[in-house]
């Protein structure tokens, strides 16, 4: 029973992290029906900015989350409004958008290497090792507070989604752009600005990714896939889908232990991906309009 | 201040002598030492030696440590006015070029060199799937190729006669691990038989380390693996199967891992409370890194074993004489296995060109074959052995960080320059 228990709470745990890193790509597809490959990058430059303004500046990683959030929110605009706006839209827009924003992610991950060189750096804060002992199961703090972290932002895309009028243009555009032109909505301002969003996430995503594990430049490319996989799994563009979606893949990652090879319980997650994929290709939780 | 003009106008006259003897007719003499990235005809006063690091891309800090044993030797052997090449002194020169860490520009690359650039000899780049793509091109070309740096058994069970290594094989690693802890069982200071949990990478080096491991255990009878798990690289959580560990009890913990999942695992292993009589993380765990990233108490008393310390300086005098002269070049730093690896791998080829007195590649080719020499290794000696697929056996050293965050040698006894500690006393408290 405890196994059980200590198995269930790394699920959880991990699902916050896996959460974490899907909501920037989810929102950006719901929105702008672009697959962001430069999410990986951007994951990877998150864990470099909390790392520099832990180490430089000695703020604690959890405390640098808004100013890298801030930051990576300025980089998204800048990014789509240089680059991504001047891609055209629909089908073909959607390959080029591919190759452009792979080609930038490939920029960054070399600028990383010429200033940071290829060598793996730790996050390292106090409560590092530190574990909480709740009836004998220790849980560690600095999971637990990437989990409170996930439920926070989950709660702050929910309110501003559907409390907020920006929340509604957002999801207005997601519907139909061409109506909300028609309407007054400014479609090219909700663009840049869910890209702005989506980005912003992914760059807290990074610092949370780095609070747990060491990270280099090629950090972000199988967090890319994972969060491929979550936001597959959950349906692309629902926010809560991809919570559940995320809960769903650590829960099944981390019991495949108990029946199959531990090698092979990370390749779990792409099989279910295939099954969803094969058996219901709008995701779980259905296609949604980040409801 | 000190008057540096007799030792200037002392150094002028060695390099004049150099250039009158490498360049009778007046040809411009090479570059002494340094890599070059510049191709170019060898003239017949030197001898063109071509090499990939990764010097870019995910390998870059091990390839530039590379890099510093590589142009370490040919600085040296060209300050002695090149090497002794049938009576005659030929400069060596080097062309380096960065394969970026990548498995098909490392092969592109050896086969530039060798075709393009009309290289005589090959040096080898570092990791092992690197290593093993490269070394294919330089047996095609039958061109010798001497690396340090793949370790895998599978580069030398192809029978290729070209291809010779200096890294030991891991299942060495393993079993200088597992024979310190079989002479602390054997002085009662471990349960006999002991259990073990054993997880690996899901690479080559984590095969082989399970091997090495698991064969020891067959061998000996004293141990019971009771965990036998792998992982992927680049983990991002470990509990479920450290849950497996902390289920079975084990009294050794012995892991292969890179440094990124050694640091994440080491992490989450001391969160859950886990202690076992012996904790190892294979080549891992002396690493200075590593302690800052997980706090000096938190790496207390994990073993590693690797392929050379610069501890050897003080029972090994070709070690001693390399930590010297690194130090000197590189302002006091330390060495660490990397450079002393990228040294002895051109110090090796330079020797049996000596021995060759010829650049001829099948007279190289041989000598390298029947090459036995000091050397800085552990042991002291370096050979290719034929039945090992002309991979070196050297030992490994064992290390133990201690609490004053130290990490002595503690095996092979005859390097030892420290005692090891079994059980973990940390695991009492």
């Amino acid at each position: 029973m405890e196994r059980f228990v200590e198995l269930l709470i790394a699920a959880i745990l991990l699902a916050g992290l896996y959460a974490t890193m899907a909501y920037g790509l989810g929102l950006i597809y719901g929105v702008l029906r672009i697959v962001n490959l430069n999410h990986g990058g951007i994951i990877m430059a998150g864990a470099y900015a909390g790392w520099w303004m832990h180490s430089q500046l000695g703020i604690d990683p959890y405390l640098s989350l808004v100013p890298v959030a801030a930051a990576g929110f300025v980089l998204g605009m800048v990014i789509y409004l240089l680059l991504v706006k001047r891609l055209p839209r629909g089908a073909a827009g959607g390959v080029q958008s591919l190759l452009l924003l792979f080609g930038v992610w490939l920029v960054l991950r070399n600028v990383a290497y010429l200033m940071f060189s290829g060598n793996d750096q730790t996050l390292r804060t106090s409560y590092a090792t530190r574990a909480l002992d709740v009836h004998g199961v220790l849980i560690s703090v600095n999971r637990l507070a990437v989990f409170g972290v996930a439920l926070l932002i989950l709660a702050f895309l929910h309110l501003l989604l559907t409390r907020t009028y920006l929340g509604k243009a957002i999801r207005a555009v997601a519907q139909n752009p061409d109506s909300c032109t028609l309407v007054g909505i400014p479609v090219e301002r909700i663009y840049a600005l869910t890209f702005g969003l989506g980005t912003a996430l992914a760059a807290a995503a990074g610092l949370l990714g780095a609070a747990l594990v060491p990270f280099s430049p090629s950090f972000g490319a199988s967090e890319l896939l994972k969060s491929f996989v979550v936001v597959v799994l959950g349906g692309l563009g629902s926010v809560a889908g991809t919570a559940l979606a995320a809960l769903i893949l650590a829960l099944v990652e981390v019991f495949a232990i108990l029946v199959l090879p531990a090698y092979l319980t990370a390749a779990v997650g792409f099989v279910l991906l295939v099954l969803v994929l094969v058996l219901r290709p709008g995701g779980l939780f259905g296609q949604r309009v980040l409801g | 201040m000190p008057n540096y003009r007799p030792v200037l106008f002392l150094c002028a006259l060695a390099v004049a002598a150099c250039k009158q003897q490498s360049s009778p007719n007046g040809a411009g003499a090479p570059q002494a030492g340094g890599a070059s990235t510049q191709a170019a005809a060898p003239s017949g006063n030197e001898i063109l030696i071509g090499a990939t690091l990764p010097l870019t891309g995910s390998e870059s800090r091990t390839g530039g440590f590379y890099k510093e044993g590589y142009e370490l030797a040919f600085e040296e052997a060209n300050q002695k006015c090149g090497i002794d090449v049938g009576g005659k002194k030929m400069q060596v020169r080097l062309t380096l070029l960065d394969d970026t860490s990548a498995q098909a520009t490392a092969a592109s690359l050896a086969d530039r060199l060798i075709n393009s650039d009309k290289v005589q000899f090959l040096l080898g780049t570092y990791a092992t799937n690197l290593v093993e793509a490269q070394s294919v091109v330089a047996e095609q070309n039958a061109i010798p190729y001497v690396n340090g740096g793949g370790a895998a058994t599978a580069i030398y069970k192809r029978g290729y006669k070209w291809v010779f290594g200096l890294l030991a094989p891991v299942e060495l690693l393993a079993e200088s691990i597992m024979k310190w802890v079989d002479t602390e069982q054997q002085a009662g200071k471990l349960p006999k038989p002991a259990t073990i949990a054993l997880l690996w990478e899901n690479t080559s080096h984590g095969k082989d380390f399970r091997k090495g491991v698991t064969e020891w255990a067959d061998k000996t009878k004293n141990y019971k693996v009771v965990v036998d798990e792998s992982f992927e690289l680049a983990g991002k959580d470990f509990s479920a199967l450290l849950g497996q560990v902390k289920a079975a009890k084990a009294d050794l913990f012995l892991a292969d891992a890179h440094l990124p999942d050694y640091i994440t695992m080491q992490r989450q292993y001391v969160t859950a409370g886990l202690c076992n009589k012996v904790q190892s993380y294979g080549a891992r765990g002396a690493e200075k890194q590593a302690a800052e990233s997980l706090g000096k108490k938190n790496v207390e008393y994990i073993l590693s074993a690797v392929w050379w310390s610069a501890l050897l300086a003080e029972k090994n005098p070709e070690a001693k004489k390399f930590v010297d002269l690194f130090k000197a070049k590189y302002g006091g730093r330390s060495p660490e296995w990397y450079q002393a690896l990228g040294y002895e791998t051109a110090r090796a080829l330079f020797t049996a060109i000596t021995q060759a007195g010829s650049t001829d590649r099948e007279q190289v080719k041989q000598k390298l074959a029947a090459l036995k020499i000091p050397s800085l290794l552990p042991g002291g000696e370096l050979t290719f052995p034929a039945e090992f697929g002309q991979q070196t056996h050297a030992p490994f050293v064992v290390q133990q960080n201690l609490p004053d965050g130290t990490a002595p040698i503690v095996a092979p006894p005859d390097s030892a320059t420290g005692k090891g500690t079994a059980p973990n006393p940390n695991c009492a408290k």
